[in-house]
């Protein structure tokens, strides 16, 4: 009965959250959503949750001498109040109070001020914007439970499963204590276990692995509309199923509560691709075609023939590529050929994949695989592919066996998943460039949270040189003198390729390093945990999507702590914050690098031309390191194609959203 | 333009089974030379048009096929000209949410509901941006045209329509063979206060005749008239019908026929309101209102209705015409079509016909409705602020804010935001900018020529009538046209035979008198002789008098000066009597122009100093020859005395004179007498060969300034003029 009630709930909730749906203010609408949000929540300040804290930290030292049995008590009373849903500020404050106290005997560690602030305006579902090192995942521990409480399930989405798997083990004697259970939902993770951790209150995961099991969900229930008939389509699960099987039922519980952490990076820079289920088709005759539309585009010429824009992943024929594709697709037997429009879109497609795809950017042949990397957090999607045939005629253009094209059967941005949730919070270290986007587009507003200990980082200033190579000689340079010193170096690519360059070149100077990059990133957690130890020495793609802490060890920090060095800049210049904010955490001594060149993938893909007149213009003026004035520039010109990059992000998004709400609006049913 | 294969949101319908809904009628159309499906669904009232690819895979859609299988089948046999999932998406969706497609998805309620509040919203914003057009919804005329039909339908046909003309002919000719001057006359008695009562039933009771005859038509080929209402049409109700069935007619007469039939049913009223006006006598109550059956009628037909730059009946009727469907709304959008491609260069855009005559014809109509629409928002507004100031403001004001700065706002928004300007912004942007910039310099501060124009007459300070003063024969003329002359000088010798034996009688009459009186003084008869002298005086008088009138048969000048205006040669040998005038003496050198203006084209007379004025002057005969001003004076107030007959309408001038002035000479309200003189050229006045009395056109050239402050000068003293603050 009980089993039952409960799968009843699932289901209900489940389709409920689907009638959520919020359509995305436009016009003048957006000014008078974010003066809402104002008005809404105007008494959350920065002051009025200092307030809140230090009458928080009024209760603690009476619960601190409570006994084990005492502290129960206290726990189930304040639990039945946030079940029953009568909190009031005062109840919430006693909430805090006890979880602190709870995390101060299960973990020994015991929220700051400054944390109990992030927390409370988190619980007031806003987004808490606390420097990186701050203890950002003790704060999201001090507002779980009364969100749990409150809401049933509280989903905390984390950047990876590592990351997942470690919070969930480590918060567990809190949970624990205070009657939660938690769980990590993993990649490997099979549906019926899934399931039984979608069940328990608290449960940590990535947000694809959510969102992927909430569309399967979605797909599973079609076109159910109520849970009434619903439990009868389905049947009676507890009898029918046998043991080890997935549910019958959806296995995502309904989406009631969110906690994201790294908000932005999953709010803002991953919402720019929509999250896609697909299949494989049962029978595809296809791949003959892409294999001949490759030998065909290897048969044209660029700027003869087609021009590519590398920026937009675009390949136009011009007037002779048309002409010479007539030419071409006339000697192709397949009926496809004749349809020129379409055979046109082939060569283009297998062009685009010939120039704006590249190995060990955007994709990895591993095994005979194509595999594509996650721009953002650098690592390998098994099991994913690109759509319409791009896939293939990769694959064709890496003349490995080209696979059936899988199609899409369902889609969902971040954009609308996360606005389902009728509770929903975040933190993150870096908000601020984000802060009006999160507020027009999640209706979230950002509180910045004061530190708790000064930064004792050491930023040096940033280096620019004309070329590539340059640039990789004196980042070898740096880390060969900074090693001798003893202290730990972290060193950031945006590559897969770049990491190979910096370990090569290490590996000439005889200095022992790691490299953790997405072809091999399996004892990523020895490596994190190496990283901060005397003398060691790691390459790393992409360490934003890590989102890791790396512990110095006492010895490194007596040294000057760690030393980071960034060699590329990103799109996102809160990406590049991020990582330089791994060095000097909580108060460690620390320092960090830039390493830039002007033959950038930054440079080349948004300022291009700005960025050969600066190289011409400065060529032979003092080698190959700019200084002076053309430093000035230059740096204004990373800034440049930064704000680019941005801007063309944000467009992105926010069509996304415009189709999001278009197809929501115009097509018939789910 | 690029046609991607692939659409991201696919899986939303492919695995679909939509049909269309079952009641859904679909006919054949031909635009162009070219096969169109229209869909329409009676229940509701909905169309959508279909090419013949699309059609042919809308039918496979049968409620059992998937939307993926019918596309495969459609690749298989249309090869390219297969619509892309892009299109197939956009064209169910377009067919879902006009309700013509049902799913087998169950129907969602909330968006059901938000599609119903969608459009109620979306009706409402219509209504509020077309205030001046405000509609309501009143009942469904089908029982009162199902009555009315049996009756009407004989001359719903051919032969009715054969009687029609012969009615419309009948009545012009009865018109137009009587006093149709009177036609004119009466334009006055229309706006007669104590009839607006019955002319505002006359107005509403013709318009819902001539919707009836919409319906009726509409009816009689088969369609349905489901609603039926009252406008506002620039705050006069006027009732409407709803025969919007009619555009799934496959025959385009058909569908015009039902456009015209308004027009058809109001223009025969109008005929018969002209029989009856032309036969009933002078002020009866009957005779005004059937005087503005026939003047509304004509207005409206004009202005409105047959005009295909409004959405009234002459557009759809021009639309069917020319076989260009969606006419208006794909003028503007090939108008936005033109500047997004050449303009902002937006190379992808999909115009809105492929077919290059239908693309001209939907440019030049896109650029006309523009122009007219600007225009007749002028008129209105200027009309509606003479009658009610206030009203008139907010109306244009209002309508100003929805024409002009509605779009504006969106165009801004569209530059700031579009999706289709993501590679193009920064051109587009500065190409706004650009020309922003260009038209502000342009408008409001590049000072250009500022031209003021008026009507004037040729007219002269000095200037005296030449009359006979006394009856005769005509012996002699001494002069001709044109000549000088001299105060005194003879103009004309006339005999008087009839002069001359009354003079011979009276000077009989004196001498038997003489006579007389010498012999009652010789009797000594005192009161013979008074009674005598009596008779001496009166005879001496008369004689006098005619010694008189003999001077006056030689007809002088009677000043210095030309003789223009008649030729006294032509006079020779007639018999003319006194009074009559035979020619005008002027003085050329002081021929000038008389000009009248009302306050909003005279008021910057009186602010300027007359040295910043330059004037030209055109006779309307010759407009080449021009003359040069060098004086100006205007009389700084009003007068109601039009100086010159050739200035009012019957004159072919443009002043309204009061009918009810015998003379015609007295102003309908007060207007500025200006007079200007003209230039001496070798010190000749240059006009002085000019026939007095000719209109001519006037060009005051003000000060240069840039044009918007023009307009804004030029609007402030309009409203001065119209309205009373």
């Amino acid at each position: 009965m009980l089993q039952a009630n409960t799968q009843y709930q699932a289901l209900y909730q489940s389709l409920a959250s689907r009638q959520r749906r919020t359509p995305a203010a436009t016009g003048l609408d957006k000014f008078a959503v974010v003066a809402q949000l104002r008005i809404r929540q105007r008494r959350i300040t920065v002051p009025w949750l200092r307030h809140q804290a230090e009458l928080i930290d009024r209760i603690s030292p009476e619960l601190r001498h409570h006994t084990d049995a005492a502290l129960s008590q206290r726990i189930s009373d304040i639990r039945e109040v946030f079940l029953r849903g009568r909190q009031d500020d005062e109840a919430v404050r006693r909430g805090f109070a006890v979880t602190r106290e709870v995390a101060r005997r299960e973990t020994g560690e015991e929220p700051y001020l400054v944390q109990l602030m992030g927390a409370m305006a988190m619980y007031h579902s806003c987004i808490a914007e606390m420097l990186t090192g701050e203890g950002k995942t003790l704060t999201a521990a001090t507002v779980a439970p009364l969100l749990a409480w409150e809401h049933r399930h509280l989903h905390i989405f984390t950047v990876n499963d590592y990351l997942a798997k470690r919070d969930a083990e480590g918060r567990t004697p809190i949970f624990a204590r205070l009657g939660l259970r938690c769980g990590a939902i993993q990649q490997e993770l099979q549906p019926a276990e899934r399931a039984a951790v979608y069940a328990l209150p608290i449960v940590y995961g990535t947000p694809k692995q959510i969102v992927a099991d909430y569309l399967r969900d979605q797909i599973k229930l079609g076109n159910m509309t109520s849970a009434w008939t619903g439990m009868r389509e389905l049947g009676n699960g507890s009898m029918a199923s046998p043991a080890g099987a997935p549910p019958p039922g959806p296995l995502v519980p309904g989406l009631t509560a969110a906690m994201v952490d790294e908000a932005d990076g999953v709010l803002i820079d991953e919402a720019v691709v929509p999250l896609i289920i697909a299949q494989s088709r049962k029978s595809d005759e296809m791949s003959d075609i892409y294999r001949t539309a490759s030998e065909l585009a290897s048969q044209l010429t660029i700027r003869e023939h087609y021009t590519a824009d590398l920026l937009r992943r675009k390949v136009e024929l011009t007037r002779q590529g048309k002409a010479r594709c007539a030419e071409l697709i006339a000697s192709c037997p397949a009926p496809i050929w004749r349809a020129t429009r379409r055979a046109e879109e082939l060569i283009r497609q297998s062009l685009v994949a010939r120039h704006c795809y590249n190995a060990g950017r955007q994709y990895a042949v591993i095994d005979g695989r194509v595999q594509i990397i996650d721009e953002f957090t650098g690592r390998i999607m098994p099991d994913r592919s690109w759509e319409h045939g791009l896939h293939q005629a990769v694959e064709a253009k890496e003349s490995v066996e080209v696979t059936a094209d899988r199609e899409t059967i369902a889609r969902m941005s971040f954009q609308r998943f996360f606005r389902m949730y009728p509770l929903m919070c975040g933190m993150t270290g870096t908000a601020a460039d984000a802060t009006g986007e999160l507020q027009r587009v999640f209706q979230r507003r950002v509180i910045v949270i004061p530190t708790n200990r000064p930064v004792a980082r050491n930023e040096m200033p940033t280096r620019i040189f004309r070329t590539a190579a340059a640039r990789w000689d004196a980042v070898t340079a740096a880390i060969v003198q900074v090693h001798a010193t003893g202290r730990p170096i972290l060193v950031g690519t945006r590559s897969v390729e770049a990491s190979e360059i910096v370990s090569r070149a290490l590996t000439d100077q005889n200095i022992d390093h790691r490299v953790l990059n997405a072809v091999q990133d399996k004892e990523e957690a020895t490596l994190v945990a190496k990283a901060g130890q005397l003398h060691a020495v790691t390459v790393a793609t992409n360490m934003a999507g890590r989102g890791t802490d790396i512990k110095i060890m006492p010895e490194a920090k007596k040294k000057g702590g760690l030393h980071v060095i960034l060699t590329e800049m990103h799109a996102a210049r809160r990406i590049d914050r991020q990582f330089i904010g791994r060095a000097g955490r909580q108060g460690d001594p620390g320092s960090a690098q830039s390493f830039l060149s002007l033959q950038d993938e930054l440079i080349t893909l948004y300022t291009k031309r700005l960025g050969t007149a600066l190289a011409n213009l400065t060529s032979g003026a003092s080698g190959d390191e700019l200084s002076g004035r053309s430093l000035v520039w230059a740096k204004r010109l990373f800034k440049l194609a930064q704000a680019r990059a941005q801007h063309r992000d944000r467009n992105m998004r926010s069509e996304v959203l415009r189709q999001d709400d278009w197809v929501e609006k115009h097509l018939p049913g789910m | 333009m690029e046609r991607p294969t692939f659409s991201p949101f696919w899986h939303r319908i492919r695995s679909m089974k939509p049909r269309l809904r079952p009641h859904v009628q679909i006919t054949r159309q031909h635009y162009r030379g070219r096969r169109w499906h229209v869909v329409h669904d009676p229940t509701s009232n909905q169309f959508y048009r279909l090419n013949p690819v699309a059609h042919d895979f809308v039918s496979s859609l049968d409620g059992a096929r998937t939307v993926d299988d019918a596309w495969q089948q459609s690749l298989t046999r249309h090869g390219d000209a297969s619509p892309t999932q892009n299109e197939i998406i956009e064209l169910l969706s377009q067919l879902y949410s006009s309700n013509l497609l049902s799913t087998d998805a169950a129907p969602e309620t909330a968006q059901l509901l938000t599609r119903g509040k969608e459009r109620a919203a979306k009706r409402f914003k219509q209504q509020a941006i077309g205030l001046m057009y405000l509609r309501v919804k009143l009942f469904n005329p089908d029982p009162l045209l199902t009555f009315l039909l049996p009756i009407f339908r004989p001359f719903l046909s051919l032969w009715g329509l054969a009687a029609w003309a012969c009615l419309i002919i009948y009545a012009l000719v009865r018109v137009f063979s009587g006093d149709w001057t009177r036609l004119a006359a009466g334009l006055d008695s229309v706006v007669a206060p104590s009839n607006w009562g019955y002319l505002m039933v006359t107005f509403v009771a013709l318009k819902a005749w001539h919707e009836l005859g919409h319906g009726l038509i509409c009816r009689r080929f088969g369609g349905q008239v489901p609603e039926c209402g009252a406008m506002l049409l620039v705050l006069l109700p006027a009732p409407y019908v709803d025969a919007s069935s009619c555009w799934a007619f496959p025959s385009k007469w058909q569908r015009m026929a039902v456009g015209a039939g308004g027009m058809l049913f109001e223009l025969a009223a109008a005929a018969v309101a002209a029989l009856i006006w032309v036969s009933t006598p002078d002020g009866a109550l009957i005779k005004q209102i059937c005087y503005f059956v026939m003047i509304t009628s004509g207005v409206s037909t004009i202005l409105f209705n047959g005009n295909p730059l409004m959405r009234f009946d002459g557009y759809f009727i021009f639309a069917d015409l020319i076989e260009v469907p969606n006419l208006m709304q794909r003028s503007q959008k090939s108008l936005t079509w033109l500047v997004q491609r050449y303009i902002y260069g937006l190379k992808n855009q999909r115009p809105p016909s492929s077919v290059r005559s239908e693309m001209w014809i939907l440019v030049i109509y896109g650029v006309a409705a523009m122009i007219y629409r600007v225009f007749l928002f002028i008129v209105i507004t200027l009309y509606v602020l003479g009658l009610w100031f206030i009203v008139g403001v907010l109306l244009a004001a209002w309508t100003a804010g929805m024409w002009f700065f509605g779009p504006i706002g969106k165009f801004i928004h569209w530059l700031s935001s579009s999706s289709q300007l993501v590679d193009h912004r920064a051109r587009a942007v500065l190409t706004s900018i650009a020309m922003a910039a260009a038209l502000v310099v342009l408008v409001g501060l590049l000072p250009l020529p500022d031209y003021r124009r008026a009507r004037g007459v040729i007219d002269t300070a000095g200037k005296s009538g030449v009359f006979i003063g006394t009856d005769g024969f005509v012996e002699a003329a001494h002069v001709r046209p044109g000549d000088l002359v001299k105060a005194g000088d003879p103009l004309l010798t006339l005999s008087s035979p009839e002069l001359d034996s009354n003079e011979n009688i009276a000077r009989a009459r004196l001498t038997d008198a003489v006579l007389e009186r010498s012999e009652a003084y010789s009797k000594d008869d005192a009161p013979a002789a008074a009674v005598a002298q009596r008779k001496i005086e009166a005879a001496q008088q008369q004689l006098d008098d005619l010694t008189f009138r003999r001077s006056q048969l030689i007809v002088r000048a009677p000043r210095d000066g030309t003789v223009v205006a008649a030729d006294p040669t032509l006079l020779v040998g007639a018999y003319i009597t006194r009074g009559k005038p035979v020619c005008l003496i002027v003085d050329l050198t002081t021929v000038r122009i008389t000009a009248v203006m009302n306050q909003a084209e005279a008021a910057w007379l009186f602010e300027l100093p007359e040295a910043d004025i330059a004037a030209e002057i055109r006779p309307v005969s010759d407009p080449f020859a021009l003359t040069s001003v060098a004086h100006l004076r205007a009389i700084p107030a009003g007068q109601r005395d039009l100086p010159h007959e050739s200035l009012s309408f019957a004159g072919g001038g443009e002043v309204e004179v009061r009918p009810d002035d015998p003379a015609r000479r007295r102003m309908k309200s007060e207007l500025f007498n200006v007079y200007l003189e003209p230039a001496m050229v070798d010190g000749v006045n240059p006009l002085a060969s000019a026939p007095l009395g000719q209109r001519v056109h006037l060009r005051f050239a003000l000060p240069s300034k840039p044009i918007l402050d023009q307009l804004i000068d030029r609007i402030n003293k309009t409203l001065q003029g119209r309205v009373n603050l």
